[in-house]
């Protein structure tokens, strides 16, 4: 069989009797889907009207259909709904217009945050690929609790963004000390996040399941972050010990 | 127009089993303009019936005895708002608990900064603190890293902090509710609050977790009686605002964008106010703009959303900056003819002020200031555009703006690198609070003798 189109790769061959996963598999991730506690909540039903579709943003751009999407999962179309989470779901741009605009109260933006939480947890290697670039944010939000940080905005990242941004020629961290809130003179983080509040984070994501998500989508980071997090909660054993003492 | 290619291999997203109905294009238009209906008050009543307010749940809930609701009391001077179905918002406006946004103090610092200026000239009383992390839900809704449950445990961590905030000062609990100045914190806030007063299941996971970290108050979960966004009190502030404005805005267009995740994410929550725009659109931003004399410019793609995309505005760029640019700051020029396009969320400032430089890229210049309405109204009430406003940290030509208001930026920049060369040289820096208490617990709160060291001089009024 020749393989040319991406329709193909994943969804193989449309005459073919042989899926490109189980039944048992698609099923499990279908599963897992429908079993969030938020499904019946998002989706309420489908008429097909198309308003979801027809200011979404990310229709105007990419080859996605919010409409498409809750159908497929509305008409349970295991193979379709595997194929749209090779790619489809990840043009979604989170604005929320559908939800608000939805005549049956449905969230296509909701319901494509549950199958990007699947395609993660079912390890599929597009998560991976569109997840990589993204990974500074990752690193930055689960090790310290601010998802972005002044060192982050600089032009050899953003050189699309122009030369001005800032207007001021001076070294960050200074520039970032003319900013009057304590909290805020910072370059590595948003503000200054409190030790206790760190590791406080860090219970969060390891009793919510959030750092075997990381595991399974990026080993290497995941790595990285667990011997940050293992320092700063070092550093807070030693802080309260040296409270006792 | 052509049929579609059954062969197979094109895919429209529509689905294989789609068919073009090869209608003229007139008669698409007739065919299709319903559903092109805007994103006003009227076409979300639709809903009215259906929508439940999650508050009742709240009041039984507590009365159930399974949690504790932080209430708005007469001690934060409450205003009250309608929102979308006419229903009563509380809004506080004194004694705050400042919930910061990771992209606003990451990258536009100056939004911040001129809220707690403007909270300044009132003397609200409030608490900007360390002990805090960002809601989480950036990241979540770009990468779907997070679930419901760690967006709902990050949320009631960060509110319990808020109500025993205050006890470092040896004031009550409660004494502080939480401002939440992001609208994507807002938006998700709002949604998980839903999902945690209707479901035991999901209360019952995070009363486990909020157990482990002492985060229980009398052993049962935290709820706050109302989410409330920055912009609201400033709405609700609106009047008292103009009444300080020194700097005439009356020859100003201005264009309102409004953030997605404030209006479009839980809309039973947003303010509507008959006052603004016959109440038919979200009041917040228009109605501070308009308060302070500014001329609202209508532009046909104001419900649009920014482009910012959350994983989009890192990894898939061409998206955000080519939405950004034909949807808004285009029409906002060539249609609106605006002076200046303002927000009130994070992503949309970021993604409309840093993607204007790359449209000449393409041959296009569609260069427009853009500000957060609280650093427009700190700026007319005559916050200083560096030191307060921090415009140097906006890519998009405000100076242009400040010319038009008649403020003489270039001597006020130049005051600024005077401050710079000042701090540089160890000199005292101006600060909005006492920096001392910024830091509330843990290790940090020992540095309180050190900060103790340190001059600082208040920002001027």
């Amino acid at each position: 069989m020749h393989h040319s189109s991406r329709v193909q790769k994943h969804i193989g061959d449309p005459l073919s009797e042989t899926p490109i996963l189980p039944r048992a598999k698609l099923q499990e991730i279908f599963d897992d889907i429908q079993n969030d506690m938020r499904y019946d909540h998002e989706l309420n039903g489908c008429l097909n009207c198309g308003i979801c579709t027809a200011t979404c943003p990310a229709a105007h751009y990419y080859d996605f259909s919010p409409r498409e999407i809750v159908q497929l999962l509305w008409t349970e179309n295991l193979e379709a709904i595997y194929d749209a989470m090779q790619e489809k779901i990840w043009a979604c741009a989170q604005c929320m217009t559908c939800a608000a605009r939805c005549p049956f109260g449905n969230s296509p933006g909701g319901l494509i945050m549950i199958m990007r939480e699947a395609a993660i947890k079912h390890n599929m290697e597009s998560a991976k690929n569109v997840l990589r670039p993204f990974s500074r944010v990752m690193l930055k939000l689960i090790s310290t609790g601010n998802q972005l940080s002044p060192d982050m905005i600089n032009p050899d990242h953003f050189a699309d963004w122009g030369p001005n941004i800032s207007k001021i020629d001076a070294p960050l961290a200074l520039l970032r000390k003319a900013i009057p809130m304590a909290t805020l003179n910072t370059t590595k983080t948003a503000w200054e996040v409190n030790l206790k509040t760190s590791v406080e984070l860090y219970t969060i994501w390891a009793e919510t399941g959030v750092l075997n998500q990381l595991e399974t989508i990026d080993e290497n980071l995941f790595d990285v972050i667990s011997d940050i997090m293992d320092e700063k909660r070092d550093d807070w054993s030693d802080f309260l010990d040296d409270q006792d003492d | 127009m052509q049929p579609t290619d059954t062969s197979g291999e094109r895919f429209t997203g529509h689905g294989s089993e789609w068919r073009d109905s090869n209608l003229n294009k007139s008669d698409a238009q007739t065919a299709t303009a319903w559903v092109e209906q805007r994103i006003n008050k009227r076409s979300m009543l639709t809903n009215k019936n259906r929508v439940q307010d999650v508050r009742e749940i709240m009041w039984q809930l507590e009365k159930d005895g399974e949690i504790v609701v932080h209430r708005i009391n007469d001690e934060h001077d409450p205003v009250m708002a309608k929102t979308l179905y006419g229903w009563d918002k509380k809004i506080p406006t004194n004694q705050l608990w400042h919930h910061k946004s990771c992209g606003q103090c990451g990258n536009i610092p100056g939004y911040p900064a001129s809220l707690l200026w403007m909270m300044n000239q009132f003397e609200t009383k409030y608490l900007d603190e360390t002990e805090q992390t960002s809601c989480t839900a950036w990241n979540y809704h770009g990468s779907g890293i997070g679930n419901i449950e760690s967006l709902a445990a990050v949320m009631l961590r960060n509110f319990h902090q808020a109500y025993v905030s205050a006890k470092a000062e040896g004031k009550p609990e409660g004494y502080y509710y939480p401002l939440v100045h992001c609208g994507t914190s807002f938006g998700n806030y709002k949604e998980v609050r839903g999902y945690l007063l209707t479901s035991a299941t999901l209360r019952e996971r995070v009363k486990t977790i909020l157990g482990k970290l002492g985060r229980l108050v009398d052993g049962k979960l935290l709820i706050p009686e109302e989410i409330v966004h920055y912009s609201e009190w400033v709405h609700v502030m609106r009047h008292k605002i103009a009444e300080r404005q020194i700097i005439d805005a009356s020859q100003i267009r201005a264009t309102i964008h409004n953030a997605c995740h404030v209006y479009k994410m839980v809309p039973q929550d947003v303010i509507y106010d008959d006052e603004v725009l016959e109440g038919d659109r979200v009041a917040v931003s228009t109605g501070i703009i308009q308060s302070l004399g500014a001329q609202i410019i209508d532009y046909s793609t104001w419900y649009d959303c920014c482009g910012f995309g959350f994983r989009h505005i890192i990894s898939e760029r061409e998206f955000t900056r080519s939405f950004a640019i034909d949807r808004k700051l285009k029409i906002a020029v060539e249609e609106a003819n605006a002076d200046m396009m303002i927000g009130h969320d994070t992503g949309c400032i970021t993604t409309l002020d840093k993607n204007q430089w790359i449209a000449k890229a393409d041959g296009n210049n569609y260069e427009m200031p853009i500000l957060a309405d609280i650093q427009f109204a700190a700026l007319v009430c005559g916050a200083h555009p560096y030191k307060i406003v921090q415009s140097h940290w906006h890519a998009s030509p405000v100076e242009k703006l400040y010319d038009k208001l008649k403020i003489d930026w270039r001597a006020k920049k130049t005051e600024f690198e005077d401050y710079l060369k000042q701090i540089e040289a160890g000199g005292t820096r101006e600060m909005l609070y006492d920096p001392r208490r910024a830091i509330t617990g843990g290790p940090g709160y020992n540095k309180t003798a050190a900060l103790a060291a340190e001059a600082f001089v208040p920002t001027a009024i």
